[in-house]
């Protein structure tokens, strides 16, 4: 006997042609002063504290998402960028309907989230790259199947999508193999095809290359670059590893306390947070090298070579005047390396969060 | 197995000092153990196919995996119950059947037993809504630990709870508070109607026909089942609103 209403699957709607009924004009992601709190129960250590916990029980605010805006258009790779409980996978949570917000409005391809429309759960897929969602004891092949049929995916739709999946991220071989005896790289490749295979319009990957070694993140972001080029879906991805985003994202949204602290490209992040370029010259002889060890913002030397650090806008100058004066055989102007400017983002606004975070809040 | 043979081992004693239990209210040794093998039919029922999903629910929650129940294009109430089957805890139930089908022949050589075409499947259906009751009370169990966030008092609950359905239901009406327990386990959750109603069709303690307040507590019986439903399909819901997943 069933009480309750089950949605019937329409199977019209789960072909790969047809795109998402929403008007074509809406972004496919929008956000208004999304912000969710968390009452996070203090406890001090020890018994009595324990005890005391009991009947008076003080609380903190945390402010896991304070009023973000943003909007993402229809095949976007976006990153979202910032330190360890800034409010990145929060966000994906909210975005992907998993917990409900506390203020804000969130439309996806024209649905609201939380909602958990059947038709929207259909057309997104979330990735976590430290939760695992196929069956343990399994092969990875019966957690895909499982989809296949919680998705309503016809059957030969299934057969070619998985195996071009399976090509694509070279795991054929491994499709029989329980999902506990995978290396953590192979893991992913299974989570990532499990994800997949109902073709999602957009796709959220919370770190999914976290824990892999560099092998692996290359073939993963590979394999991201050329599905999304195939697809054209939307796509955000959390990451701590800057190759991940330099090699896939245009845009970058730094996430930190809860609220976004730059949009934009990675080389604006560059242009705008490190006025510095670092400069490396190789001297004809240890003379000119001896002559100019006492440069501000020295790096190392390492003769020949001397490295140091020169703010954009005196580079002309400083290389000019040392030009003048010496015999160079080589000249090296870069930035420096993203992962420096990112944190020196990161501590910046940490520091403006702070300055900016409401004092503890107690409540009974 | 072990606790079902204790179980009739007891009441066998507790038959050597009375004759019925319950002043006129029929339930003699072997009708009541009709009723403790319905009891055990349920409680196996529940036990293979519930219990150990229930208690995974508790887990998913705890443990932030919930999250990919929720991506699902699929109702989540229904992904969470059925995952599994504990197959050890079926036993009972047979055992249950053994029991019933024992203590009816008994019964039978002792008074007439009015039995039709239409009383297995009777009996069958009213074990469906009593497995459909204590599904949502285990249901509505499981979905405290959204809020408490950690809940390894399901089976103790259970226990407690499944501890006031294994009676007849006229043992609760003599005294105010055996009133107030009846009154709440009948109309708040109905779990004594539907223990009581499926054995009562085998084992007829007032005889038969039936009497009208028994007619009236089998029509209750499937109203109380479709409104425990709702019930527990309301609470998950409100749970869920409340659900915060974990750190990842």
């Amino acid at each position: 006997m069933v009480i309750w209403k089950t949605s019937k699957p329409n199977s019209s709607r789960l072909l790969v042609a047809d795109k998402p009924f929403y008007n074509p004009a809406m972004p496919t992601i929008e956000i208004k002063n999304l912000s969710k709190t968390y009452r996070v129960y203090q406890k001090q250590e020890g018994l009595i504290a324990s005890v005391r916990g009991l009947f008076h029980r003080e609380y903190r605010e945390v402010h896991a998402v304070n009023d973000i805006n943003l909007t993402v258009e229809e095949g976007e790779f976006v990153a979202f960028l910032g330190p360890n409980g800034a409010g990145k996978t929060t966000t994906l949570k909210l975005l992907s309907g998993v917990i409900n917000p506390d203020q804000g409005s969130v439309k996806v391809l024209g649905h609201v989230p939380w909602e958990r429309e059947n038709e929207y759960r259909r057309k997104f897929a979330l990735v976590m790259g430290q939760k695992n969602q196929l069956w343990w004891d399994l092969p990875a092949m019966e957690s895909f199947r499982l989809n296949q049929h919680i998705y309503c995916v016809p059957k030969e739709e299934f057969e070619r999508t998985r195996d071009e999946l399976c090509e694509m991220l070279n795991v054929t071989n491994l499709l029989g193999r329980p999902v506990r005896e995978l290396s953590l790289g192979e893991r992913m490749k299974m989570e990532l095809i499990a994800a997949l295979i109902h073709k999602p319009d957009v796709l959220f990957l919370d770190e999914p290359t976290i824990g892999l070694d560099v092998v692996a993140q290359h073939k993963i972001q590979e394999f991201l670059k050329a599905y999304q080029q195939e697809q054209n879906n939307t796509i955000l991805l959390t990451s701590h590893y800057m190759k991940d985003i330099e090699a896939l994202c245009k845009r970058v949204v730094i996430i930190a306390n809860g609220s976004i602290y730059h949009d934009g490209s990675l080389e604006d992040i560059v242009d705008q947070f490190s006025g510095d370029k670092i400069v490396t010259l190789q001297f004809h002889d240890d003379r000119s090298l001896e002559a100019i060890s006492n440069i501000p913002n020295l790096i190392e030397i390492d003769a020949p070579k001397i490295k140091f650090r020169v703010n954009r806008d005196e580079v002309g100058r400083v290389l000019s005047q040392i030009l003048s004066e010496h015999a160079v055989d080589d000249i090296v102007v870069e930035d420096p390396p993203l992962e420096e400017v990112i944190s020196n983002v990161f501590s910046q606004a940490e520091a403006k969060g702070r300055r900016e975070a409401e004092p503890l809040s107690k409540s009974r | 197995m072990a606790w079902a043979g204790m179980n009739w081992g007891l009441f066998k004693i507790i038959y050597r000092h009375t004759g019925e239990i319950g002043l006129d209210s029929g339930w003699h040794e072997h009708e009541f153990f009709i009723f403790l093998g319905t009891i055990w039919i349920i409680n196996s029922l529940i036990q293979t196919l519930f219990m150990a999903n229930a208690a995974e629910f508790s887990e998913l929650i705890r443990t932030g995996n919930l999250d990919f129940a929720l991506l699902k294009p699929i109702d989540t109430q229904f992904l969470i119950s059925f995952p599994r089957i504990n197959w050890s805890q079926l036993p009972n139930g047979i055992l249950g059947v053994v029991l019933i089908a024992h203590s009816l022949r008994e019964l039978m050589g002792e008074r007439e037993i009015y039995f039709s075409v239409f009383s297995i499947p009777a009996f069958l259906f009213f074990i469906g809504c009593g497995a459909v009751v204590m599904y949502s009370v285990m249901i509505c169990l499981a979905s405290t630990s959204i809020w408490f966030g950690r809940n390894q008092n399901l089976y103790n609950f259970w226990f407690y709870i499944t501890n006031f359905y294994r009676y007849p239901m006229e043992i609760y009406q003599r005294s105010g508070v055996g009133m107030a327990l009846w009154g709440t386990f009948t109309f708040v959750v109905p779990i004594l109607v539907v223990s009581n109603i499926p054995a009562r069709i085998l084992a007829q303690p007032l005889g038969t026909p039936w009497k009208p307040w028994e007619w009236g507590l089998a029509a209750y019986a499937i109203i109380g089942s479709i409104w425990s439903l709702m019930a527990s399909r309301w609470v998950f819901k409100r749970a869920l609103k409340s659900y915060r997943s974990a750190s990842s």
